[in-house]
């Protein structure tokens, strides 16, 4: 009930008829539009791709097709998206937000700490923002005070949990080795796919509640992965030394190694 | 005082006897229990009767899924690193031939007309195999990373789990035709079957739970987060009357308990740690697990609900089958 009263209070304040357009757009067919707003020449447009296609290797099995449709200008979209993959500067991000204020939108590739503290209803981010970087580079001079080691998202050379094959499948279709804005884009769309085809009855805000509450995705990095309140994706950190990894944050023996909320800006200022 | 307490322990040693005696006597433990040890290239035997290690195969490298012939005339090996599935003889430990298995091997099942039904991880595929000579039977598209097999008793249908795609894929046997696609928590590792093939039961490493699923309907009707954070499930498997399931609990090094029906946990049983594998001898009375990172096998007396004994084998057990 009181779900239901927010979204009727967030589609009054959206306009309603964008919110009728959008279900009908749902319920013309199993086909789910994503829209990526970004260059298509780096690497963060790759893994959305790579995204899309395991995206599409799941949605064959369940009747639904995904759709990526990629433009450089905000606002020149002839389709009406579920969600939006956004690799855009922070001035272009605002203008995405105020075209598109009640989709869900993940930031692929900026990591300001501040864009987290703005608390932003429907904007996610995907990348570390700088203050996880700091805080798990911190835990890991604690763990080796010589250590010039630097927190990374992903790695070429990361094999446990099931890394290895999303190297090998990312190396395989694009030619190059899967980096940190790469896995942003890759894990933007898988974990969209992976919501969506449980609840394809959602949308809007709805998709941006299931999103933040029921998040089942695992980025390939062994641990159930979450949403702070604050938008950003709860993630371990890799610690890179001379192209190698040395560590992982949370780091264990400093803090829980399972306690994701160790690295970086949790709660939103009330 | 000092008499009290004698007898007080002369009548624990005495129940403690009985006890002991009386499962002993019910039980009808296998001949032999083979486990593959993922470090360190080989496969250990293990004596039933005296849990003790009384061969080691050299098998080749990275020996993960382990299944046995439906006649017991031969046992199969996936070497991982090698591609190949290594075929050896349980009564001779010979190894007879080895056939290419397709890319990285892990798990597969062994079908009761003896086909070998393998998840090829990194093709996102399910090859059928003929294990005399290594032929490909049929080839079967699934979701990503596929891993845990599991045939019904009668046969007729095969479950693969798809850890990316966090789906279970029914196939049909023998058309090799997936009739269902059912999403579960979020990396499934492992399923299992009821007797009768209605219902199955998986394990979803991720979200650390258990799920029951209504084959005919194709829809979830239980679901059950294993209360420790730790757990990562892997195994899965029902008891002889299948009032219970057993669950290997990963790093939560135990046992889980669960009431088949109801999917409450009932129990933890305490083994090494990080423990993956399971197998239940035909009776019921014994259940070995493979404690990867304490390179030991747990026998658990099914009626005492404890570990009565821990082998040590080789560097992180991974699988396990009876040969019984």
């Amino acid at each position: 009930m009181v779900d239901a009263l927010k979204k009727l209070r967030l589609g009054a304040r959206c306009g309603f008829v964008l919110v009728l357009i959008l279900a009908s757009s749902k319920l013309s067919g199993q086909e789910i539009n994503v829209l990526y707003i970004g260059n298509t020449d780096v690497p963060v447009y790759f893994g959305a791709r790579q995204g899309l296609l395991e995206a599409n290797a799941q949605g064959e099995f369940m009747g639904v097709v995904y759709r990526l449709t990629a433009i450089t200008e905000v606002g020149s979209a002839s389709v009406i998206p579920v969600a939006i993959i956004a690799a855009v500067d922070a001035a272009r991000l605002e203008q995405v937000i105020e075209v598109y204020p009640h989709v869900p939108i993940l930031n692929t590739i900026l990591k300001d700490t501040k864009l987290r503290e703005n608390c932003d209803d429907a904007l996610f981010h995907i990348p570390p923002s700088t203050a996880m970087l700091e805080d798990a580079e911190r835990q890991w001079r604690q763990h080796a005070p010589k250590s010039k080691a630097r927190a990374y998202t992903w790695h070429r050379t990361f094999r446990k949990y099931a890394a290895a094959q999303l190297n090998i499948r990312f190396m395989k279709q694009v030619g190059f080795a899967m980096d940190n804005d790469a896995w942003a884009g890759w894990a933007a769309m898988k974990l969209l796919a992976d919501t969506i085809v449980r609840r394809p009855d959602l949308q809007g805000f709805g998709l941006v509640e299931e999103l933040k509450t029921n998040l089942a995705f695992d980025g390939q990095k062994g641990i159930d992965m979450s949403f702070r309140e604050t938008g950003q994706l709860r993630q371990p950190l890799l610690l890179i030394e001379q192209d190698k990894i040395v560590g992982e944050a949370p780091v264990r023996g400093v803090v829980n190694g399972a306690d994701l909320d160790s690295l970086g800006l949790v709660f939103c200022a009330k | 005082m000092y008499m009290l307490k004698f007898k007080a322990i002369k009548v624990a040693v005495i129940v403690a006897v009985i006890t002991a005696t009386f499962s002993a006597f019910g039980a009808n433990p296998p001949k032999r229990i083979f486990v593959t040890n993922e470090k360190d290239n080989s496969v250990s035997v293990i004596d039933g009767k005296t849990n003790i290690v009384i061969a080691t195969i050299a098998i080749g490298n990275r020996p993960r899924g382990i299944g046995i012939a439906p006649d017991l005339s031969e046992v199969y090996v996936a070497i991982s690193e090698d591609n190949v599935i290594a075929v050896f003889d349980p009564n001779t430990y010979e190894v007879l031939r080895k056939f290419e298995s397709g890319q990285d091997p892990e798990a597969f099942a062994v079908h009761p007309n003896g086909n070998i039904y393998i998840s090829n991880e990194d093709d996102a595929k399910t090859t059928v195999l003929n294990p005399e000579n290594g032929s490909k039977i049929a080839e079967i598209k699934v979701g990503l990373e596929p891993e845990g097999v599991a045939v019904s008793a009668d046969g007729t249908r095969v479950i693969v789990t798809s850890e990316s795609t966090n789906m279970l894929h029914v196939i049909a046997v023998p058309e090799h035709k997936i009739i269902n696609n059912i999403l579960v928590g979020a990396r499934p590792r492992a399923a299992t079957f009821n007797r009768a093939g209605t219902i199955a039961y998986a394990t979803s490493e991720i979200s650390g739970e258990v799920k029951k699923v209504d084959l005919s309907s194709g829809t979830i009707t239980g679901r059950m987060p294993l209360a420790d954070d730790r757990a990562k499930p892997k195994d899965v498997l029902l008891n002889v009357d299948e009032s219970k399931l057993f669950v290997a609990g990963g790093r939560a090094n135990c046992i889980f308990v669960l009431d088949a029906d109801t999917l409450e946990v009932q129990q933890s049983i305490p083994v090494g740690k990080r423990v993956w594998g399971l197998a239940l001898s035909r009776d019921g009375s014994r259940l070995y697990t493979t404690d990867g990172a304490s390179h030991q096998v747990s026998v658990i007396d099914t009626a005492l609900s404890d570990v009565i004994a821990t082998v040590p084998v080789g560097k992180f057990p991974w699988g396990l089958v009876l040969y019984e």
